[in-house]
């Protein structure tokens, strides 16, 4: 992707269906992941770390594959050719109290 | 930290499968689950199932999980519920949440059977409560026992969203349409027909533009697409529906996968793990099975759970190599089985206009979710006979025969592999048991006897609804399309245990309309 | 909305009606049953108001997945009621945001 870099993609331009919540954890909009993309963040990583799509309590399980598709929609490319985001646990939320409590099984 | 030979991650149909198959050799075997009922979606799947007799064909999700977790524990696995597994790392140990703590486990292999998620689009108000996943509703009803809503639009016409519909319908709530945003329905088009005679219209190339409601959802505008999958100005309907059901679709649940490192590779929308036959990913000893490394039907999953457990044994040297190859080779064979006919996971994406036959599909059926009267008879299944015979209006290469194995006169053949149509051998005479009828898992074969005395014909049709109707009643024939056709008298009711709860209503129609009349429905209450 | 008798299911098994509270009224749905759906068998669809836009949420996945289901019970926020058993004077409230103003 670092030929990207330097291309032009033009610039963010309104949406009718921007207002539409992509990351329901986070209440993220599709405009504000599109504008994202028009400023630079071309991966997933880049526009999760700067919006917190997918970063909420339910770690991406229902936004994960809106927000690939919105951004590989708005660099030209196929959503497959986007890295999905790193998995790391834990992978359901648990509090920390429980994270803690080795049981020694 | 405690050890297993092996551990399997989710109690569903590939992970019970895996675990049987693995501590019938003698694996010490641990199952984790999240949930606090074994079985994954097999306890909400009420539909008996397509396939073949050693696919458990004809029998009903439901059943199929309880007998596979009292196999798996009977051959000595232990499972866990309420333990949701959070991280699984390269050398196969897990993070698990057990009660207000957290346990570490390691398995010499590891099965991971998580599944699939669904799929959801994003559309203006799609926050808002009632708006809800097909399989949330399957959920409420099935395991629960709550209705999800009393009138619910479906959004999606894949398997999911047929089967799920019609389920709203058996727990009585209303289903005011199926959408989807594609040109043809996705799924069986025996599963679409069965839900299109009981009046549920399809709108195929439409999709939602906005739910509404203020704290929860009271109506939905859809709009038809172009080509495009651009809505198209002034092709807009309005539905009032407290409720709308989303089935768009699975992808594998593969965060444990990627967690853990195995490769993955990218397949149309999904990244889906790289693994040999027998399910081993990239990662030795890490294997995946079921939904997650490729969406298809819970029968699939259960032999690719078999095959990964009969793997892992291998490799840990509980069995012999002869063994192991002798039972791959039949696991492998009733799984190419599985994936014959035209909605095989190869063939995802491809659109067929013949059968293998060389018939043309119906295109209402696919557009509009039922067959043409006139069009009917182009397929095997369809012969006029004389006496009481049976119609079967099986139009698609489906992999799935419990229909022949079933008439005990030996009148149905699928001849030339399993997804052949089945055909009517008129010579060998219908006894009209119903059997074939009560077992088709499309719910796709009727009785026609078009001479029953005083210009009348009887209809008999399966029927999976409360209240069942009585001998006598007074109700309306409904045709393929839902359209309600003439008054129609019930005059017999049949539920024999060989049946599993699909009762054989037969009613009486005038002999023209032998050949439409398809759904017999009770008059509402006056 | 809860079904008594199935198809296919057949009768549903009876089971032990208890008193919770829900935003401090008594409702009464089954012990054991996910929370959520005594919620819905009473007809609640709200079950919290998010964050940033102060918009109604409510059951969406039923399988613990998507956390869109979240409130408070016996006074601690973020708990998924669609995998979280009813248990005889369970405290539920709606919750909004991340559980602001909890005791």
């Amino acid at each position: 992707m670092s030929s990207e870099r330097t291309r032009d993609f033009g610039r963010y331009v309104a949406a009718a269906d921007d207002d539409v919540i992509i990351c329901r954890c986070e209440e993220v909009a599709k405009g504000e992941i599109r504008r994202a993309v028009r400023d630079g963040l071309f991966t997933v990583h880049e526009v999760r770390r700067l919006l917190r799509c997918g970063m909420g309590l339910c770690q991406g399980n229902t936004c994960a594959r809106l927000v690939r598709g919105i951004i590989a929609r708005e660099l030209g490319v196929a959503a497959d050719s986007l890295v999905e985001a790193t998995g790391r646990a834990p992978a359901r939320p648990l509090e920390m109290r429980v994270f803690a409590r080795e049981q020694g099984l | 930290m405690t050890r297993y030979d092996l551990i399997v991650i989710g109690a569903g149909p590939a992970g019970l499968s895996a675990a049987a198959e693995a501590a019938g050799a003698g694996l010490r075997v641990a199952v984790f689950d999240e949930n606090a009922k074994p079985g994954g979606q097999l306890f909400k799947q009420i539909h008996k199932f397509f396939g073949a007799k050693e696919h458990k064909a004809k029998i009903r999700g439901v059943k199929i999980g309880a007998e596979l977790l009292a196999e798996a524990e009977k051959r000595g696995a232990e499972v866990f519920l309420n333990s949701p597994v959070a991280g699984l790392y390269k050398e196969r140990e897990i993070l698990v949440r057990r009660g207000e703590g957290v346990g570490h486990y390691k398995g010499d292999a590891i099965i991971v059977a998580t599944g699939a998620q669904e799929n959801m689009p994003a559309f203006a108000g799609w926050t808002l409560p009632g708006v809800m996943g097909a399989g949330a509703a399957q959920t409420l009803m099935h395991l629960h026992r709550v209705k999800p809503g009393k009138r619910v639009l479906m959004l999606g016409s894949g398997n999911v969203g047929l089967v799920v519909g019609f389920q709203l319908r058996q727990a009585g709530c209303e289903l005011a349409a199926v959408l989807d945003a594609a040109p043809r329905i996705g799924g069986y088009g025996v599963h679409a027909a069965k839900l299109a005679r009981t009046g549920v219209p399809f709108y195929l190339s439409h999709s939602i533009v906005r739910a509404w409601g203020t704290d929860k959802v009271t109506g939905v505008v859809a709009g038809e697409v172009d080509g495009g999958w651009n809505f198209i100005p002034g092709r807009e309907k309005q539905f009032e529906v407290d409720t709308v059901c989303i089935a768009a679709g699975l992808a594998p649940a593969t965060q444990l996968l990627k967690m853990a490192g195995c490769a993955m590779r990218a397949a149309g929308a999904d990244w889906l793990p790289v693994c040999s036959a027998v399910g081993e990913t990239s990662l030795p000893g890490v294997y995946a099975a079921g939904d997650v490394s490729g969406i298809e039907e819970a029968s699939s999953a259960m032999i690719e759970g078999r095959l990964a457990g009969g793997a892992a044994a291998r490799k840990l040297g509980f069995i012999g190599p002869d063994e192991y190859e002798e039972r791959r080779q039949v696991l492998l064979a009733a799984l190419a089985s599985l994936r014959e006919g035209m909605f095989a996971p190869q063939k995802r994406g491809q659109i067929s206009a013949q059968t293998d036959e060389g018939i043309d599909l119906s295109q209402t059926l696919l557009r509009k979710g039922y067959l043409e009267e006139g069009e009917v008879g182009k397929y095997p299944g369809v012969k006029p006979a004389a006496g009481i015979h049976p119609v079967i209006e099986c139009t698609q290469n489906i992999p799935c025969n419990p229909c022949r194995d079933a008439c005990p006169q030996g009148c149905i053949k699928v001849t030339g592999g399993i997804a052949a149509l089945p055909e009517y051998d008129d010579r060998a005479g219908c006894a009209g048991c119903g059997l074939c009828v009560a077992v088709c898992p499309g719910q796709a074969i009727f009785l026609l006897n078009e001479d029953a005395g005083d210009g009348l014909a009887e209809v008999t049709a399966p029927y999976e609804f409360l209240p069942l109707p009585q001998k006598g009643e007074l109700g309306a024939a409904l045709a393929r399309s839902g359209e309600k056709l003439c008054p129609a008298e019930v005059v017999r009711v049949k539920l024999a245990p060989a049946f599993d709860r699909t009762a054989l209503v037969t009613f009486r129609v005038p002999r023209d309309f032998a050949m439409r009349a398809r759904f017999w429905q009770k008059e509402a209450a006056a | 909305m809860r079904l008594t008798n199935h198809p296919i299911l057949g009768p549903a098994a009876p089971g032990r009606e208890v008193v919770f509270f829900l935003d401090g009224v008594a409702a009464t749905g089954l012990e054991g049953e996910p929370l959520a759906a005594a919620l819905k068998a009473a007809g609640v669809a709200v079950h919290r108001y998010t964050k940033k836009h102060r918009r109604p949420r409510g059951l969406f996945c039923a399988v613990g997945r998507c956390t869109d289901c979240v409130m408070v019970v016996n006074g601690r926020p973020n708990v998924r009621v669609c995998v979280t058993p009813l248990e005889e004077g369970m405290r539920v409230a709606t919750q909004y945001g991340a559980g602001e103003g909890v005791k």
